[in-house]
């Protein structure tokens, strides 16, 4: 039981290659972000590790290799948000939570009824307490969003891996949707990769951030530890220029803001 | 109609409320069906003991209706499973190549062999033929997306077609000809006791199968790479489910000949009606099935002095009945 480590990533779609030998590892307990331009291979990264897509180099969980695994065995491991739910059919909001205890039923089993209980609660702790029965189709995407993070609540895997979720939340949601991670991780020592879109986020509510240029590392931040002026310069390549700074909300408690410097951005 | 008004009671107890209504009216259809048709059959004489009514019961309509009430619910339920495993609310069986299949291997029965369990047999083997040639062909492509069976579908589709083309240009207009197009119109009409039992079994066999699976068809109905990530083997599964629910369709249309619209149209209806995708959604499909089969054959025996075609009548019940629930939706949402 240790961390998650990867190792020479390379993947890409037909001949184009998009991430082109990434390594990186991170430790148990651990949230880390991912930041990187469009296009930079922060979906592609995800997909990767959690089998979908096939790719060269190799993703270690612990002492478990992903690559050889099975769907079933990989899904007991890992569990991954995608940036926009395939769920396409009328469906009340706890039957997509079941689905998430897919990975631990037998092919003819059914959700016994603590099942149902915990996808109540996990429910309740994404903010759509009382929504249960309501269609999924009807709930606005953000909602959607929230609802998928509860099936991820309720699976057995020790990585979580999420591709932009906070794309659709609206500014409460954003911080409420990494605060539900955050406890989540810390609970069973679990890990969680987040692709975002949204640095100061990112800053402020991950442990680590990995950030991505053209398919490679170009770095990882540790925004708790790092000077301000390291981050500066590596976020830079990122995002053109940018500069950080720290500041305390009434409370006290202090936040790092980027602000963008450049005329055009670039 | 009441049932569909009580929008505030529970989602679980509306779909409970709505099967069992569409048991209710599937089981007294089937009363009806044992009872009408050229040799109207009454209920006080059959208990009189009238060996004539009896006979024809037992010969005639048990089979007649049997094939009926399970063809129509095989149909619904492998609707319902089409639908969700494609994603697409227009897939049927037609979709992966089983009707053009078996109107194939029946003409090629017609032609070449004697005696109606010959025709069935050989429709059977066209339409299970045509859907592994589908899903072999799809599975030459290894991404495993939907979309290469549905293609696959469709080249196999034209391909039966043609066949089925060539061996009408060799059949005698007077008698094969006429049989291979009566055929293809489907007709629950001569099914004889005694070519019901297999075909019935697996029907049987094979939805009691895809009830049982449920919970894995709706995983299906999420997108490829999220099933997975759900721990679904998504292209075994896939493969497995859909050849189920094909000779599922196989079994009935081998019977009775093409059945448009019940497989489209059950599932819709059961889901506008329930809204929602539980098991019980996929009983109604069946019960709704049924329905609309029973209903179809009863007035293509009844309406007019000679057998008509049942196919123009699941359609001319199911098409009002489709609009419908199309525009209640419409108003309720």
């Amino acid at each position: 039981m240790s961390g998650f480590r990867v190792t020479d990533l390379c993947a890409g779609y037909g001949g184009r290659r998009v991430l082109d030998g990434l390594s990186f590892s991170m430790e148990a307990g651990r949230v880390m972000g991912v930041l990187g331009a469009n296009g930079s291979g922060k979906t592609t990264l995800l997909r990767s590790i959690c089998g979908i897509l096939r790719h060269g180099g190799e993703c270690t969980l612990g002492d478990v290799r992903l690559e050889g695994l099975n769907a079933r065995r990989l899904s007991q491991l890992c569990s991954y948000i995608p940036q926009r739910s395939g769920v396409t059919i009328d469906i009340s909001a706890l039957d997509v939570v079941l689905m998430g205890f897919n990975p631990r039923l037998g092919l003819l089993e059914h959700p016994t009824a603590a099942m149902r209980q915990q996808a109540l609660a996990a429910l309740e702790r994404a903010g759509l307490g009382g929504m249960a029965e309501k269609n999924y189709q009807h709930l606005s995407e953000g909602q959607k969003q929230l609802c998928i993070l509860a099936r991820t609540l309720v699976t057995p895997g020790r990585l979580l891996l999420l591709d932009e979720p906070e794309s659709a939340l609206d500014f409460r949601f954003r911080y409420r949707m990494l605060d539900v991670i955050r406890q989540w991780v810390a609970q069973e020592k679990r890990m969680a990769l987040v692709a975002l879109h949204d640095p100061m986020l990112a800053l402020n509510d991950c442990d680590e951030l990995l950030l991505l240029r053209n398919g490679r590392s170009i770095g990882v931040l540790r925004p708790g530890s790092d000077p301000l002026d390291r981050m500066e310069k590596l976020l830079r390549e990122v995002y053109g220029s940018v500069s950080l700074h720290r500041c305390a909300d009434r409370t006290g408690r202090e936040h790092i803001i980027m602000l963008n410097e450049g005329a055009d951005g670039l | 109609m009441s049932i569909m008004r009580r929008s505030t009671a529970s989602p679980t107890a509306r779909t409970k409320a709505l099967c069992a209504a569409g048991a209710a009216m599937m089981l007294a259809l089937a009363a009806v069906s044992l009872l009408v048709g050229r040799y109207p059959l009454s209920l006080a004489k059959l208990l009189a003991g009238d060996g004539m009514q009896w006979r024809v019961l037992t010969t005639l309509r048990l089979s007649r209706t049997l094939v009926g009430l399970a063809g129509g619910f095989a149909l619904g339920i492998a609707g319902f499973v089409y639908q969700t495993v494609f994603r697409n609310p227009l897939a049927s069986p037609d979709i992966i190549g089983v009707s053009s299949g078996a109107s194939a291997g029946a003409a090629a029965g017609i032609l070449f062999m004697s005696g109606a369990a010959a025709v069935t047999i050989s429709a059977f083997a066209g339409a299970v033929a045509a859907v592994v040639l589908a899903l072999a062909l799809a599975g030459l492509d290894r991404s495993g997306r939907s979309g290469t069976i549905v293609l696959a579908g469709i080249a196999v589709h034209s391909l039966a077609q043609t066949a089925l083309m060539c061996l009408k240009l060799t059949a005698d207009p007077e008698r094969e000809l006429a049989s291979i197009e009566y055929w293809i119109m489907g007709s629950l009409n001569g099914v004889s006791a005694h070519a019901i039992g297999g075909s019935l079994v697996l029907c049987l066999v094979c939805v009691a199968a895809l009830l049982l699976l449920h919970r894995q068809i709706i995983l299906l109905s999420a997108e490829e790479g999220e099933a997975r990530t759900l721990g679904v083997n998504v292209g075994l599964l896939r493969l497995a489910v859909l050849l189920i629910a094909t000779l599922t369709v196989a079994g009935v249309v081998s019977l009775t000949g093409l059945i448009s619209f019940v497989g489209l149209l059950a599932p819709h209806g059961a889901r506008l009606l329930t809204r929602n995708n539980r098991l019980g959604t996929m009983l109604l499909s069946g019960f709704l099935g049924a329905v609309i089969l029973l209903a179809a054959d009863i007035l293509a025996r009844s309406v007019a002095a000679t057998e008509l075609p049942v196919s123009i009548f699941t359609s001319l019940i199911g098409a009002p009945f489709l609009l419908t629930l199309l525009v209640r939706g419409r108003k309720e949402a």
